[in-house]
């Protein structure tokens, strides 16, 4: 047994669909009762990768894992032990949302009524309305409810908040806490970098089916620049020249850059030799993370633009 | 067990088969879940099916007291019209016989047609928009779902199976000392032709990628093996052996009472069902058998307008009717002129009246009268695309442009207007060349062209039909209008000889458009038609541009 068990393993995952190379090697990895961020532009892959979790897809080749077993082959037996948040819920028009959970809780086995009732009243949701009355938000939270009434050791959540007004976003994060308070895994996949990096112990961020970057979001900071805002009294003389600063920026005295971790003892002594009046130092965020990883294609955009 | 030995434990690389007790799981609850969704549904086509039966039966048994009587019914019944639409009983000289000749095709027809549309219901339809999804990611086998439809429907059509044999024996259906076989045979054939309606539903559903698609594909299969009996019961009835629709036919209850042919639907039913499992196993979900490809990455300037958006939408429904009438029109010539000789012979002092007359001008009369009604088919198909655009919420984007509601309506129209006149007159031209070409008669063209022609105002006023319903009714107006589409060709084909009231028939537009070219061309009823389906398409058009835009 290893120290830490793993409740996805993924490597090297390929699927093409016809011509498109959706999945081109990626790797991720969930460790058990941890919260795994998996963050990546519209089009990356992240659905896919989730929907070969749920074996609603075959891989063309690498290797899945899912709670120890194949999530194609043994999907079912498996399903027992999982919860699955899609990003756009469909539901039966004509079947009410109270229902809609009932249906989907008894599949995967017996009910917990008390349960349900605690997450339909955190969530505010409304049982006996038909589902063709609910908004876009309101079929989320059916998902929500019928995925945190169960005692499934992994939750696969693809963009589970979208629609979900900020009072719910938190009902959210607090759900997720209890789950993950309870040594249960989650798998959480958003564009919501705030409820990312609240809620995520690691992150993996993919891009057009690889992945870019993963790990603790600790470690990913090291891979990133703090950006510093100064006053400096006694000018900018060196400053840029030093190996570590980028994107220096003067105006008066308000000086921006940014530097590389590795370099910040050096350069914040040379600082401090420029008389500083004020300091702000800030870590990377999440979406700085996010944003270096895309930069070059923001880049394309604004030469586009530039034309 | 470190990670890694999970991880290699489960290589893709050679594909895991899933167990087969896994591949049901769920199941049962799936069945219940179908029922509930599925009650009204299934209960109106067990009614509506089995009630024909009955209605028949007894209006008949009023009809042909004696065996006088039944013995003219066979002898009318011997036309080219009846062979063609439904099928003649050998044994129409018999109470059955009679009661399976008018009745038989419609309610096998429209069970396999009934069963194909609720598979892709409980089936693709549920699966393109992510249902199925959310079940399958808890403990639902990959086949449950599609299972559990196939035994609903499996059932419906089992029910109605017992139903019509029911019906059939309390009725008496059967010759005097013949027991219940034929009733029996009968309910057989029903459940038979239901059951391959159920594999090629089930094979649709895995084929195409969305439901519009398997719903075509389905009924397309279904007409093909419709017409295929068709001309097969026109010639020498060998191309009805070829349809599983004849093989019911030929169970031939009342008269031969074969078992065998039975047997052969649902060896073909369960082969059918067995392919879509195959497929079904071995394709991703919410995948057809075909990819998406890339399209363009631009759009031409005409898809800015309603009518060239709408043509392009369309695409898929217009090119398909063409090669329906091209290929039926193709069809029906070619059978005409070998018929003549079985028409001279039936041509006797058998009364004309009883069928709408005899002899090869009815028959091209009936021909175009059936090309008039496929026409109609594509009209409404295209006319009710008004309400489900908007029901869908695809026209709310394009109003939100400099658009207005009347131009949007207009253009839109102009597709089944003009679709339907191009339709008339290609299937009417190329029945009438073709039939031209054999008799060496090249005039027959332009001939069968006008009387297709002659029913555009009608298709007209189905067209209003849709559009009226679409101002006023909009919640209701796809299934009305497709109600009154079904109604209009039930009382086109069979009205007469079901005994339904002359007002009623009357009233349909189909039936006030001269019979070209047996009767002589009479303009005035087609006025009334032309300013009636004028009337119903401005009130509806009116009405649309004054009330709520309404999605679904």
């Amino acid at each position: 047994m290893s120290s830490t068990t793993m409740a996805v393993q993924i490597e090297g995952l390929e699927k093409r669909f016809g011509a498109v190379h959706a999945l081109r090697g990626l790797d991720l990895a969930v460790p058990t009762g941890q919260v795994t961020g998996f963050l990546g532009p519209n089009g990356s892959g992240k659905t896919t990768t989730i929907r070969i979790l749920l074996g609603l897809l075959r891989a063309d080749g690498g290797h899945v894992a899912l709670l120890g077993g194949d999530p194609w082959a043994d999907a079912v037996r498996l399903h027992r032990r999982i919860a699955y948040v899609p990003g756009d819920v469909t539901l039966w028009p004509n079947l009410t949302g109270g229902e809609a959970i009932d249906i989907l809780c008894r599949l995967s086995g017996p009910l917990d009524p008390k349960r349900k009732q605690a997450m339909l009243d955190r969530f505010e949701l409304d049982p006996t309305k038909k589902a063709r009355t609910y908004s876009k938000g309101n079929r989320q939270k059916v998902a929500l409810v019928a995925a945190l009434a169960s005692d499934a050791e992994l939750l696969l959540l693809d963009e589970p908040t979208s629609g979900l007004d900020p009072l719910m976003e938190a009902a959210f994060t607090e759900s997720i806490r209890e789950v993950k308070g309870q040594g249960r895994s989650v798998l959480l996949s958003s564009h919501i970098f705030a409820e990312v990096e609240k809620l995520a112990d690691r992150v993996t961020i993919i891009r057009e089916g690889v992945t870019v970057e993963s790990g603790t979001i600790a470690e990913l900071r090291h891979l990133t620049r703090t950006q510093v805002t100064t006053v400096l009294e006694g000018g900018t003389v060196g400053l840029a020249a030093l190996p570590g600063v980028h994107d220096l920026a003067v105006i008066d005295k308000h000086v921006t850059f940014a530097v590389e971790e590795a370099a910040l003892p050096q350069v914040l002594s040379a600082v401090a030799a420029l008389g500083p009046r004020t300091l702000v130092a800030n870590p990377p965020s999440l979406e700085e993370l996010f944003l270096r990883h895309y930069g070059d294609e923001l880049a394309a955009l604004a030469a586009g633009s530039e034309k | 067990m470190t990670t890694t030995a999970v991880v290699r434990q489960h290589r893709v690389a050679a594909p895991a088969t899933r167990s087969a007790s896994d591949s049901l799981a769920g199941t049962g609850a799936m069945v219940r879940l179908i029922v509930r969704r599925n009650r009204v549904r299934l209960a109106v086509w067990f009614v509506v099916l089995v009630g024909m039966l009955s209605y028949v039966a007894s209006y008949y048994k009023e009809l042909f007291p004696t065996q006088q009587s039944l013995d003219d019914f066979a002898a009318v019944s011997d036309t080219p019209g009846i062979k063609a639409l439904t099928g003649l009983s050998p044994a129409a000289n018999t109470f059955g016989g009679a009661v399976w000749t008018k009745g038989w095709m419609t309610i096998a027809l429209g069970l396999a047609i009934g069963v194909v549309f609720l598979v892709t219901r409980n089936g693709r339809a549920d699966e393109e928009v992510g249902r199925t999804e959310l079940l399958r990611s808890r403990m639902l086998g990959v086949h449950a779902y599609a299972v559990a439809s196939w035994l609903v429907n499996g059932a419906l059509c089992v029910a109605i199976g017992v139903g019509v044999a029911l019906v059939s024996i309390g009725q008496g259906l059967d010759p005097e000392g013949a027991g219940i076989a034929g009733s029996l045979v009968m309910g057989a054939s029903v459940i038979g032709v239901g059951l391959f309606g159920l594999g090629l539903g089930a094979v649709a559903g895995q084929v195409a990628s969305t439901a519009r698609g398997a719903n075509a594909l389905g009924s397309s299969v279904l007409v093909g093996f419709y017409v295929l009996r068709m001309v097969g019961d026109l010639g020498n009835g060998a191309l009805t052996w070829a349809s599983p629709i004849g093989w019911g036919q030929r169970m031939e209850p009342f008269g031969a009472n074969r078992w065998w042919p039975f047997a052969l639907l649902v060896v073909l039913a369960a082969a059918l069902l067995a392919l879509a499992v195959w497929i079904e196993a071995k394709r991703d979900h919410g995948a057809g058998l075909v990819a998406e490809r890339p399209g363009r990455s631009w759009a031409p300037k005409r898809f800015a307008s309603p009518l060239g958006l709408g043509l392009r939408l369309q695409r898929g429904p217009i090119i398909g009717w063409s090669i329906a009438v091209v290929l039926a029109a193709m069809m029906f010539g070619s059978v005409i002129e070998a018929m003549t000789d079985l028409l001279a012979d039936a041509d006797g002092d058998a009364a004309t009246s009883f069928i709408r007359g005899n002899g090869v001008q009815a028959l091209l009369s009936m021909l175009a009268s059936m090309i008039g009604l496929v026409t109609a088919i594509f009209a409404t198909q295209s006319a009710v695309s008004l309400r489900s655009d908007e029901a869908g919420g695809m026209v709310e984007p394009q109003l939100a442009g400099a658009l207005s509601r009347t131009r949007w309506a207009l253009q839109r129209l102009l597709i089944p207007v003009v679709g339907s006149a191009v339709l008339l007159l290609v299937g009417g031209a190329i029945l009438g060349a073709v039939y031209g070409s054999t008799v060496d008669d090249p005039s027959q063209a332009g001939t069968m062209a006008g009387a297709a022609l002659a029913y555009w105002p009608a298709v007209l006023v189905l067209i209003g039909v849709a559009v009226a319903l679409f101002g006023w009714a909009p919640r209701v107006a796809v299934p009305v209008t497709w109600g009154v589409m079904a109604a209009m060709w039930f009382a086109t084909m069979l009205g007469e000889v079901f005994g339904l009231p002359t007002w009623f028939l009357d009233a349909m537009p189909f039936a006030a458009v001269p019979y070209l070219p047996l009767e002589a061309m009479s303009w005035i009823p087609l006025g009334i038609l032309t300013a009636v389906a004028g009337a119903l398409v401005w009130t509806g058009i009116d009405r649309f541009t004054r009330r709520d835009v309404q999605p679904a």
